[in-house]
């Protein structure tokens, strides 16, 4: 420590190159996924290191794929994850709003103050911002149905499949409303199952009123039936073939009488089982797929055909509770338990041929199990590609109305509400006095980056639109916002675009969490 | 700076450009098959097959494209080639086409999301047009439109010279699987039609059958060709020497007892085919092996046994005949029996040499849906590209017969929408629309590509065209109204009324191509950022 100073202004040099170096990673990332904001967005088109193509307009899906190696860049990965976590959406707009609190950063390190002060005052005006979105915001009824529909549109506005908005927006919130109850604080969405099948366009995508299959078709070896009225439904998780002795044991046949013998009890053994079943009166069965043995075999097929039971194999462990739950029914373990009153009941079951694959259909199941409801949509896709934007739009159309029922409030979308604390946050910059002062008035043009980027994004002329909208935010005019459709400014709670206040939020706080963090940052070392 | 990762990207202006050029590259492939004198391509794979195609389907799959955005286009002529059928080379043409003119409109300053909307308006305009002026009823038009119809779609092809022979066939067979649905609408389910393929023969000679062929020939040579009054069997499990199952071992202790158990091994195979038989089966058709000891026993019985039949086929030909596909003879005692009630039923089964291979004919079956047509060709490749024509044409008369609407071919239509959006883009004062314009413009790539292909001026048949069209659409004098269905004559290379012509495509097929070629130049468009990340190497996996 001879040369203490020479080094402790080294010291100081490498904490500010090591700040703006991150700080510039992040920047980055923030400007590869800003040409993707608002609803004229553009794609991204991504290979994979496997070759795959993926053609997305989604954050958290773009920033997932893409595979950052710098470690503050990565910060701002996992930023969109927690935001698509939280709310599910706005998973661009919390990169873009950090990648801009970011750059003012910059200018406020060059003027020479201090990185924690400016994180403090960032803490200050974030603060402030959420109190303002929750002043500018409006309640929301749950039973508001064309309110939520319209929230859930504004959601898909900005996706590949915007198009069909029309079809998805309602399917989205019909599903959560069917699972929800007065007085939920949240909604699980594990209780919507979500299934995909190629083939057919996106307008075919629907809400099942009770099951479907989209991987499992019915069994036609035997020729059973395919489609049940009235079914009595039982969901079984033993196997209808033949026993199989342990490893290490072996039956021996020594008489050739033996091999008539092992015929005659496997057919018997059969039988009895299949006799069990049917006796319930049971005549459609759901079987649980099997790794030790086959769950099915011929004979057991053939028998249960002949009595016109429809057999629908190989259902996934992990579906086997959503199932119970929808059909309110408990899974049999063993023939012994197999009784009638373990039997579902439903309207009709069918087989129905989508495109080149088949799907089985539960229609109108008696939903009125104690653990709680569920709903089953079916996304159709004409190619892969679309199917799986189709899938992760849908996804998050339906945290967007999560997000409803968890704070049940609205803010306007186009850019509105960033105006709006933008604003506030100028004329509460003027109340304050020194760095606080500059900070929270960087906060607040920072902010302006959303109305902006729509603007640019929609080929409009950004500095005209930022400025009026500027003009009538500062007129009182709170609701003010960017018309992609029309090209101009006008307000947004007359256009029906709206968005939940839980979205605004929670990307702003997750925002300005981010960059208080990458702030605190002044050195970076490399553990081998 | 930009975001390091662990590949390459390519973004903004320079990425547009490399689309458009893959995409171009693609769609200048399958250019000069465009149209009746569209030519083929030779293309020979890694082994060292070779397929002759005029089919831009079949020509797009083959060729394993590297880019992704030309993998957009290989999926979109897929993707017409299941909904219609056919035209799935004008979608690629069109698609590459108005990608190439939107990246012009940028490099003007225009931003894409303004000309999407503008290509968006377009397509939605066109298709009503098309919908309410362009489309014409069969019902006005008599038999002969859908003949003419499957003619159109098989004039471009190899086998365009016999399109008239064939033609009849196709129409023959579509109309005669037709099923009266619940709201009495008609289908057609192509699945019913069963094409088979023999080496032999011109292509002029071949038939269609009424009735069921499987491309198998009897299993032994003591068997009848021929019974009359035929009862079936129809069995999906093995009739080989019976094996028992895993786990179970045979242990012999006494010499003799090996005999006793090989005997019974073949008794029990036995017992089951003389159940069968016991029951007046006189054809048996199994899914699976027969061996060869148990054939004896159908020689004796006189009886046609027919392996490895497949299962798809055997549940249709159960189903005509009025059998059960039986997976095992156990009855509800878990007794094995034959009942006859399991057998169907045929006027007469007969086996017949064609080329090289032998068919089994099952005809005058109880409820007698399916039709089999019966190709010939002089070679391999010839014959899967007539199979290749033959499945578009069936498509395509399926699609007419089931929406009873066409259109006029010969590049008509996509000129009277070419003039109908350029006066209709002009209703606008924004920068849609020149958007639409080129939109317009873009559309005249197939009649401009169809008279190349065909040798002849271009330019001076487009003008012609371009001239009946807009007095057709400017006046509404009764005989103008006509100059609507005027198309190019490659032939004479003279212009003409397609319509009395009988160049007819149908109506869907215009309309899904437009759609769906909108929406792949769309898709494409709006991609600004191309994302490659390496592969990943091997090693890193490990001591995770």
């Amino acid at each position: 420590m001879k040369a203490a100073n020479p080094e402790k202004g080294l010291a100081n040099e490498k904490q500010k190159s090591i700040r703006m170096t991150n700080i510039s990673a992040a920047k980055a990332v923030a400007d590869t996924v800003r040409t993707s904001l608002g609803p004229r967005g553009m794609d991204k088109m991504i290979k994979d290191s496997k070759g795959e193509v993926m053609i997305t307009n989604d954050g958290a899906t773009i920033m997932k794929q893409m595979e950052v190696l710098h470690p503050t860049a990565k910060m701002l990965v996992e930023l969109s994850k927690a935001q698509d976590i939280e709310a599910g959406d706005g998973t661009t707009s919390v990169v873009v709003i950090a990648g801009a609190l970011l750059n003012s950063c910059t200018a406020l390190l060059e003027k020479g103050i201090h990185p924690s002060q400016i994180s403090d005052s960032f803490k200050i005006a974030g603060d402030h911002a959420s109190k303002i979105l929750e002043e500018m915001s409006v309640k929301l009824d749950l039973s508001d149905t064309t309110s939520l529909e319209k929230i859930a549109s504004t959601s898909l506005a900005s996706k590949v499949v915007s198009q069909h908005s029309q079809e998805l927006a309602p399917i989205a919130v019909r599903a959560v409303m069917s699972i929800v109850s007065e007085g939920d604080e949240n909604v699980d969405l594990k209780n919507i199952k979500v299934s995909k099948k190629l083939g057919g366009t996106v307008d075919d995508t629907e809400l099942i009123d009770g099951l479907v299959f989209a991987s499992n078709h019915a069994s036609h070896a035997a020729g059973g039936p395919t489609r049940v009225e009235n079914p009595k439904i039982a969901l079984i998780q033993f196997c209808l073939s033949s026993p199989k002795t342990d490893m290490e044991n072996n039956i021996i046949v020594q008489d050739y009488t033996g091999m008539d013998r092992i015929l005659r009890e496997e057919r018997k053994y059969i039988v009895n089982l299949c006799k069990k079943i049917v006796d319930t009166g049971c005549n459609v069965l759901l079987i649980q797929k099997s790794v030790l043995r086959d769950a099915m075999n011929d004979l057991s097929l053939h028998y249960l055909a002949k009595h016109r039971v429809m057999v629908v194999r190989d259902i996934e462990r992990e579906d086997v509770d959503f199932i119970s739950r929808t059909l309110g029914i408990t899974p049999i373990a063993h023939v012994d338990q197999f009784t009638s009153n373990k039997l579902g009941s439903a309207k009709l079951v069918e087989e129905e041929t989508v495109g080149e694959g088949k799907i089985v259909r539960i229609k109108g199941c008696s939903n009125n199990s104690p653990q709680g409801k569920t709903a089953s949509i079916l996304v159709r896709g004409s190619n892969q590609l679309v199917l799986d934007e189709a899938d992760r739009s849908l996804h998050d159309a339906l945290c967007v109305i999560r997000s409803l029922v968890k704070k049940r409030a609205l803010v306007p979308g186009g850019g509105a509400p960033e105006m709006e604390m933008s604003q506030k946050l100028l004329e509460l910059s003027r109340t304050l006095t020194g760095a606080e002062s500059i900070c929270v008035r960087s906060f607040s043009e920072a902010l302006e980056i959303v109305p902006y980027t729509l603007a640019e994004n929609a080929g409009l002329n950004p500095i005209n639109i930022v400025t009026e909208l500027r003009n009538r935010h500062t007129n009182g005019d709170k609701h003010a916002g960017i018309n992609v459709r029309r090209g101009g400014v006008s307000n947004m709670m007359e256009e029906n675009v709206v968005q939940p206040l839980l979205v605004s939020l929670s990307a702003l706080n997750l925002a300005t969490e981010c960059v208080r963090m990458i702030l605190k940052i002044d050195d970076v070392v490399m553990v081998r | 700076m930009s975001v390091s990762i662990l590949g390459s990207r390519e973004s903004g202006q320079n990425i547009r450009d490399t689309n458009v050029r893959a995409v171009q590259a693609v769609a200048n492939i399958v250019k000069s098959s465009l149209g009746p004198n569209g030519l083929d391509k030779m293309l020979v794979d890694e082994i060292g097959d070779v397929v002759i195609s005029n089919d831009g389907a079949t020509i797009l799959r083959s060729l394993e494209v590297q880019h992704p955005a030309a993998k957009v286009l290989v999926e979109l002529s897929r993707l017409q080639d299941q909904e219609v059928g056919d035209g799935t080379t004008s979608v690629v043409i069109v698609a590459a086409e108005l990608l190439k003119r939107a990246n012009d409109l940028v490099k003007y300053k225009i931003h894409p999301t303004t000309i999407i909307a503008g290509y968006r308006l377009a397509m939605k305009e066109s298709i009503q047009y098309i919908k309410d002026y362009l489309s014409v009823k069969t019902e006005t038009l008599g038999k002969d439109a859908i003949l003419n119809v499957a003619k159109t779609s098989l004039n471009s092809k190899l086998i365009g010279a016999e399109s008239d022979h064939f033609a009849n066939m196709i129409v023959n067979c579509v109309e005669a699987v037709g099923i009266v649905g619940p709201n009495k609408d008609v289908k057609y389910p192509i699945k019913s039609i069963k094409v088979l393929k023999c080496i032999g023969l011109s292509a002029k000679e071949s038939v269609h059958l009424n009735g069921f062929a499987l491309m198998t020939g009897r299993t032994a040579q003591g068997m009848p060709t021929s019974i009359k009054n035929a009862r079936i069997a129809c069995l999906d499990f093995n009739l080989n020497k019976f094996k028992l199952q895993m786990g179970i071992q045979v242990l012999v202790n006494d010499a003799k007892n090996l005999e006793k158990i090989r005997i019974r091994e073949l008794e029990i195979t036995k017992e089951r085919i003389q159940k069968v038989l016991k029951a007046g089966a006189n054809v048996v058709l199994v899914t699976k092996a027969i061996d060869d000891f148990a054939l004896k026993y159908f020689v004796e019985a006189g009886a046609i046994a027919v392996r490895r039949v497949d299962k798809k086929d055997i549940r249709k030909i159960a189903k005509q005949c009025g059998a059960e596909v039986l997976i095992t003879l156990m009855n509800n005692e878990g007794e094995e029996v034959f009942n006859e009630s399991s057998l169907g039923s045929a006027e007469e089964v007969t086996e017949e040499r064609l080329g090289d291979n032998d068919f089994i004919f099952i005809k005058g079956m109880k409820k007698s849906s399916s039709q089999t047509l019966i190709l010939r060709g002089a070679n391999e490749f010839m014959l899967d590209e007539t199979e290749r024509s033959v499945h578009d044409a069936i498509c395509v008369v399926k699609r007419v017969l089931e929406s009873k609407s066409v259109v006029v071919g010969g590049g008509a239509v996509e000129t009277a929408l070419s003039i109908y959006l350029d006066s209709f883009a002009r209703t606008l004062g924004s920068k849609e629309q020149l958007a639409i314009s080129e939109f317009a413009e873009s559309l005249l790539v197939i009649p401009k590509t169809l008279a190349i292909n065909a040798a002849q001026d271009a330019c001076d048949l487009l003008a012609k065209m371009k001239m009946y069209h807009a007095a057709s659409q400017s006046s509404s004098e009764e005989k103008k109204q006509e100059y609507k269905y005027v198309g190019l004559d490659l032939a004479n290379g003279k212009v003409r009324n397609n319509l009395k012509a009988g160049v007819l495509e149908p109506t869907i097929s215009k309309i899904k191509s437009l759609k769906f070629a909108t929406e792949a130049a769309i898709s494409i468009l709006r991609i600004d950022d191309l994302i490659e990340l390496a592969p990943k190497p091997e090693k890193e996996r490990d001591g995770h």
